[in-house]
């Protein structure tokens, strides 16, 4: 269970809150590159940290994220003309640069100063591998850019969606250092999905339902070990890391590509989940790929020209309870993605966490929830730069390992959770 | 009620549907014992056990190698008699003093199926052989540097 006072400040992440604040510490996922594909394209409304803005690439593919709202009459730009190294509110014309700058207000005189005095509120807005990345906080702050794995591996060896999630961050997010939900909802997924089947990883996940766990402090955020039985006198290990604030990476699964997620808080109700695949040695394979495009793995596929999945809460999620009975799925909703989705959901747009009854096995959402909390804090009493913002703790990786029942995963995976350029990931 | 909704688990998922959810108060789940492994776990213990707890009893394990369980207060306890009526134990180690402790603890609660859960505090290495010595028994290994972690691990237990 947690206090209601610190479920409020871990969930509410608007302007001037403790965790907006924190957020606004970070570079984070604004849109993917996909959405704004070329210079001169449509703009793109984004809602992020409950503010809403507009983002789009000017004829010479300047990346704007600024006010959705034009400073005149607060007409929304998103019906904006982009045009001429600009956004043209189609009201009254006035007009803004990639910085939110307003260039042009027509009714003016030719040579009135009027327009520089006017500016909307705007981010950087950078590309980073597929996706554009925004910082909201101090621009005195701001720190280098992002250096996960996933983002800087060659285009050919990676691919990142993203889905609509009509829940606070925080709920989605717990799904991804819980590790032992997996055995039991995604169970069908292992057997069958082409993301996940054929690792021998598998075989211990589903004999061994009842993993131990092993949490531990790092720089940037924590690593949840999950233990299962393998061999005798051996154990296998998934070991998921979390970087603060929301990124993190599931263990993999033989010489599948590797996985994670990021989520972001559009308002305290919704958040997008940033989905990534990538293989550190190798280009995807055309199959991996449309694997990924159609839905398979950690993706969702999505309703044509949107981000919302098309299993959503407004169809129940297409629930199949046929497909439930043969054993297909374990919860009557397909694929991995939506499966946690509709349950995390459920809990409503923000679960109360103070009617909770956590078990140990849970030592890993109660660890991270102390140390989003402190860090919020400390941030908010002492100004002090809270873990992950440092670019040096991005450069993890998750790993599956079976390793002599002795040994810590820690001791024994230090390379293996560290990203090494060119080489494999340890999985099993 | 409020709407439309397109469907159940929509209408069900809303805010104002939220606030149907039942209410009523939630008995501590727990009855635990936290155990200190060595003697600046010792000093960790005692200061958690000064804040109010409703079903928890805290202990010292022995002195040095020597298993010796004892109440704060110094009292002998049998072992067996200190993991009687529990259902989750919570050992807390700083350094490797407590190794000898950590298994017999460890064996004692899985031969009565007490979930145990430990917390490693310091940078891990310094209580290796406690670790090792509690891993084939602790469901959870809680490596921190800080001891707030017994706190918010024990309240999130509703202990």
């Amino acid at each position: 269970m947690l206090r209601q006072d610190i479920n409020e400040l871990l969930t509410q992440t608007g302007p001037g809150t403790p965790m907006g604040e924190l957020f606004r510490q970070y570079w984070i996922p604004a849109l993917l590159a996909e959405e704004l594909p070329e210079n001169d394209s449509p703009p793109v409304r984004v809602k992020l940290l409950s503010e809403r803005l507009v983002a789009f690439r000017d004829s010479e593919g300047r990346y704007g994220l600024i006010d959705e709202f034009c400073a005149h009459r607060g007409a929304s730009l998103w019906f904006g003309r982009n045009e001429e190294a600009g956004l043209r509110c189609p009201y009254h014309g006035w007009k803004y640069d990639h910085t939110g700058q307003c260039i042009e207000v027509p009714s003016e005189a030719d040579n009135s100063s009027f327009c520089e005095n006017v500016k909307l509120t705007s981010y950087p807005l950078v590309k980073v591998g597929d996706l554009l990345w925004t910082h909201m906080g101090d621009p005195a702050k701001r720190p280098g850019l992002p250096e996960y794995e996933f983002l800087h591996v060659p285009p050919e060896q990676t691919y990142t969606s993203k889905r609509w999630q009509q829940s606070n961050w925080l709920q989605a997010f717990e799904g991804g250092i819980d590790s032992s939900h997996v055995t039991f909802l995604h169970s069908g997924g292992l057997k069958s999905d082409p993301l996940f089947k054929g690792a021998k990883g598998n075989e211990y996940n589903m004999k061994d339902t009842k993993p131990f766990f092993e949490v531990a402090d790092t720089e940037g955020g924590l690593f949840v070990g999950a233990r299962r039985n393998a061999e005798p006198g051996t154990y296998y290990w998934r070991i998921t890391p979390w970087v603060m604030p929301a990124f993190t990476m599931v263990p993999p699964r033989g010489d599948h590509p590797m996985h994670g997620h990021f989520w972001v808080p559009i308002d305290d109700h919704n958040c997008w989940t940033y989905s990534f695949d990538y293989h550190p040695v190798r280009s995807l394979t055309e199959q991996e790929r449309q694997a990924m495009i159609d839905g398979h793995g950690v993706h969702s596929k999505n309703i044509p020209g949107t981000y919302r999945p098309m299993a959503n809460m407004d169809n129940d999620y297409l629930i199949d309870r046929e497909a439930q009975k043969r054993g297909e799925t374990y919860s009557g909703v397909a694929g991995i993605a939506m499966q946690d989705a509709s349950l995390q959901e459920s809990m409503g747009p923000i679960v109360d966490r103070t009617k909770e009854r956590l078990v140990p096995a849970d030592s890993g959402i109660i660890k991270a929830r102390q140390k989003l909390y402190k860090s919020a804090v400390a941030l908010r009493d002492k100004g002090q730069t809270p873990p992950g913002v440092d670019p040096e703790h991005h450069r993890v990786r998750s790993a599956a390992v079976v390793l002599p029942a002795a040994e810590s995963f820690l001791d024994s995976c230090r390379d293996a959770v560290k990203v090494v350029p060119g080489a494999p990931q340890a999985s099993v | 009620m409020a709407g439309p909704y397109l469907s159940e688990s929509a209408r069900a998922a809303s805010a104002a549907e939220s606030r149907f959810r039942i209410t009523r108060p939630i008995a501590p789940a727990r009855d635990a014992r936290i155990i200190a492994l060595d003697d600046r776990a010792a000093a960790v213990v005692r200061r958690v056990a000064d804040r109010t707890w409703a079903r928890a009893g805290f202990y010292l394990a022995g002195d040095g190698d020597r298993v010796a369980p004892r109440t704060l207060d110094g009292a002998p306890v049998a072992l067996a008699d200190l993991l009687t009526g529990t259902d989750v134990v919570v050992v807390v180690a700083t350094d490797d003093t407590g190794r000898n402790a950590a298994a017999a603890v460890g064996a004692g609660c899985g031969e009565r199926a007490v979930m145990t859960a430990g917390v490693v505090l310091g940078d891990g290495f310094a209580a290796d052989d406690a670790v090792a010595a509690l891993r084939p028994h602790a469901r959870v290994l809680l490596l921190s540097a800080d001891e707030g972690d017994l706190v918010d691990l024990l309240t999130a237990l509703r202990v």
